[in-house]
């Protein structure tokens, strides 16, 4: 069964054929589409530590990893500072609060940093830094929610001012909009928002290594000699933050059921079709076609209706990012979709087995036997 | 229907096709509705144990413990609107603890109370506290001091009490004053004055929404919502269940999908006896019954099965995997399963309507 026979195939069984193929593409779109939540997801728990300066972000030990749960000493910020390899140590402050904004109140959370210092975002992509009190640099996808260039923020209870100077790529935290500002200004507004606390610690030190030394073992050095404090490099204290484990777990328990379910049925789908077209089969085979023949045919039918059901499952999420919210952006990753597209594709394949095993064990004599066929018993 | 039950359990093989996908996309479901319920139950478990009408936040809090304020003044207030039976104080610390025996300490979430809610008896005296019983998996027990806090503030043990997590963190519900002394310890940018709460819990009659919202009015600089509004405004919790139900909603359809395509191809398998069947007699209805009877039974027993490898699962899933099925769970899968079976199974009508039974005579199909 050469590619005629196999496209002629397809074209009288439109029905099954696009049934089928529709079923690939929504079971494809489900696995890209989850893929592509997850990752934004998981960017928004932790975009604004993935996407700071500092190669080493050292917690209170009590913290347990756990940014808004960590509180250094200030004695131990000392101490960190002086340990071997370290260049430049910086408090970095955080907390969440609630922010005025001119569209409304808003949930937001403050990074405090030291001016010119480790901890400030990466991926600035308009405006600039701040520079003096009273300035912030916002995450870029809350512009349009009251954190656009040149708007006010106030920081309530207290009313706090702050004034967007510029807005960085992928640094939200914990999926809120994510406000850095001098550390001054963090601990003014820590005060003003609650008029009986009795201080405000840093919750990290972030850390700048001497060149040459590994923010791993630089980590494991300043958690070795500075009591109370648990150092992380940028990769492991992103890995480490709560839920973002939890949520990774999760899609992947959902990534390999699904993919699961598209070699199911795409797999089960072929080797019905086998078994109902066996009798046809074994008369090509009688009139001479060979095996490979009828696998190529197989193997056609399969890389077409996988690989339309990719390109659909490829629409379907141009529409879903086209139509999601600005609050909560879906993007097409064009690697992911590679990738995926291509991982489906040779699970087709390896699903379309059974079939082709059904395949090798034809027996040409069969047609002689059967009367629909033409055979005399 | 006859026939098509006879055929259902004379040839059970012919479904397997569909009854495995199925039960894969059944498994699927309950998974991602366990991942779904687990999660929010880690997050929002204190909260459901509370058993009141409504909490009430300060104004500029927006419903978060951690950020809001409520004073003696405005917690007279409260009492005093119509329909409020009692008003009691509550707040959180998220802290560490270290339990007598292990390496790690373990994350907790310190509540202070003033008084017994759903769950959780009366305050117990300064210095212990009722744990949530997830903590025994961390090797605590009644009886155990844990350390809690980075002022290392002993809190001895008293009880269990069940299903109280708040963010993902079990909790430790202790009297006022332990409560203050953890809190002004852990973060001293947290520390509120003497009668000062994070918030306030409203037992009240009448309908809850009304209360609230009574509330709101009467008292300035409030924010007093249901329990069932709070719960959802907890951090995360809405973004979870949104992308869940997203990714919940498209397997539904590709199970309806799933269904289609097979009783596609099983129609088109028998169009031969299908026109028997209508030359005998059979009319289109009859025979698409029977496509439906038995799509929902193939989706019936692909809920069963898929249904015991889930719960199978769910036993066996690691600590870390926040996996938890509930009745109410199976039922809406097996309800939505079912709907999307019989849809699926109904887009084949129209190929049995036309169905001639002069095929029959020729023997054709």
């Amino acid at each position: 069964m050469g590619l005629t026979l196999a496209l002629g195939e397809l074209r009288r069984g439109k029905l099954r054929f696009t049934l089928l193929t529709v079923a690939v593409a929504l079971l494809v779109f489900l696995v890209l589409f989850q893929q592509t939540l997850a990752g934004t997801l998981l960017g928004f728990f932790t975009g604004a530590l993935e996407n700071q300066s500092a190669e080493v972000l050292v917690y209170g030990e009590q913290a347990r990893r756990n940014v808004e749960g960590s509180v250094v000493p200030l004695t131990a910020v000392e101490e960190v500072a002086s340990v071997k390899g370290v260049a430049r140590a910086a408090l970095l402050g955080e907390g969440t609060f609630t922010v005025r904004t001119e569209v409304g109140l808003r949930d937001a959370v403050l990074f405090g940093f030291e001016r010119a210092a480790w901890g400030t975002p990466l991926t600035l992509s308009a405006g600039r830094l701040p520079r003096a009190d009273g300035e912030a640099l916002a995450s870029a996808v809350d512009a349009e929610d009251g954190f656009g260039l040149g708007q006010r923020v106030l920081v309530e209870p207290g009313g706090t001012p702050f004034t967007v100077v510029g807005l960085a790529e992928d640094v939200r935290f914990s999926v809120l909009p994510t406000l850095f500002v001098p550390y001054e200004g963090f601990v003014a507004a820590t005060l003003a928002a609650n008029p009986d606390a009795r201080g405000v610690l840093p919750s990290l030190v972030a850390v700048d290594p001497e060149p040459g030394v590994s923010s791993e073992v630089l980590a494991a050095r300043i958690t070795r000699e500075v009591a109370g404090v648990e150092a992380l490099d940028r990769r492991t204290a992103v890995e480490s933050l709560p839920g973002v484990s939890q949520v990774r777990a999760s899609f992947a328990i959902i990534l390999g059921l699904g993919s699961l379910v598209v070699a199911l049925v795409v797999g089960f789908f072929f080797l019905i079709i086998t078994v109902q077209k066996a009798e046809a089969l074994a008369l090509l085979r009688a009139v001479g076609s060979g095996t490979w023949f009828l696998l190529r045919g197989l193997v056609v039918q399969v890389l077409i209706v996988v690989g339309l059901g990719v390109a659909l499952a490829a629409l379907l999420l141009l529409a879903a990012a086209s139509a999601s919210d600005a609050s909560f952006p879906i993007s097409v990753d064009p690697t992911l979709l590679a990738g995926t597209g291509g991982a489906m594709l040779a699970l087709g394949l390896v699903a379309s087995l059974a079939s082709a095993r059904r395949i090798l064990r034809i027996d040409p004599m069969a047609a002689t036997s059967r009367s629909g066929a033409g055979g005399l018993a | 229907m006859r026939l098509a039950w006879r055929e259902l359990v004379r040839r059970p093989s012919r479904f397997i096709v569909a009854g495995g996908a199925l039960t894969l996309l059944v498994i699927l479901l309950l998974v991602l509705g366990g991942l779904l319920d687990g999660l929010t139950a880690a997050s929002t478990g204190a909260y459901r144990s509370l058993g009141v009408e409504a909490i009430v936040y300060s104004g500029e809090s927006r419903a978060s413990l951690l950020r809001s304020r409520i004073g003696p003044e405005e917690r007279a207030q409260v009492a005093g609107v119509p329909g409020v039976l009692a008003v009691h104080g509550i707040g959180v610390a998220l802290v560490a603890g270290w339990g007598p025996r292990a390496a790690e300490p373990v994350d907790l979430a310190v509540l202070g109370y003033g008084a017994p809610t759903a769950a959780v008896p009366s305050p117990p005296e300064p210095g212990t506290g009722f744990a949530d019983r997830t903590l025994a998996e961390e090797g605590l027990r009644v009886g155990d001091t844990v350390e809690v806090g980075p002022a290392r503030v002993p809190v001895r043990i008293v009880g269990w009490v069940d299903g109280t997590r708040y963010l993902a963190q079990p909790g430790l519900w202790v009297a006022e004053a332990t409560w203050r002394q953890v809190l002004a310890t852990a973060r001293p940018d947290a520390v509120l004055s003497p009668g000062v709460w994070q918030a306030l819990l409203v037992q009240g009659r009448g309908d809850p929404a009304e209360l609230a919202a009574r509330i709101d009015r009467s008292v300035r600089g409030v924010l007093a919502l249901t329990l069932d509004e709070a719960i959802s405004r907890l951090p995360g919790v809405e973004a979870q269940r949104t992308t869940f139900l997203q990714i919940i909603g498209v397997t539904v359809v590709v199970v309806g999908l799933v269904v289609a395509l097979f009783f596609a191809l099983v129609v088109l398998e028998r169009v031969g006896m299908l026109g028997m069947l209508k030359a005998l007699g059979a009319s289109g209805w009859q025979l698409a019954g029977a496509l439906v009877f038995q799509a929902v039974m193939v989706a019936g027993g692909a809920l069963v099965v898929g249904g015991i490898a889930s719960v199978g699962l769910a036993l066996a899933a690691p600590a870390g995997i926040p996996l938890e099925l509930y009745p109410s769970r199976l039922v809406t899968t097996a309800v939505a399963v079912l709907a999307a079976a019989t849809l699926g199974s109904a887009l084949s009508f129209r190929r049995v309507a036309r169905i001639d039974p002069a095929s029959a005579v020729g023997g054709g199909g």
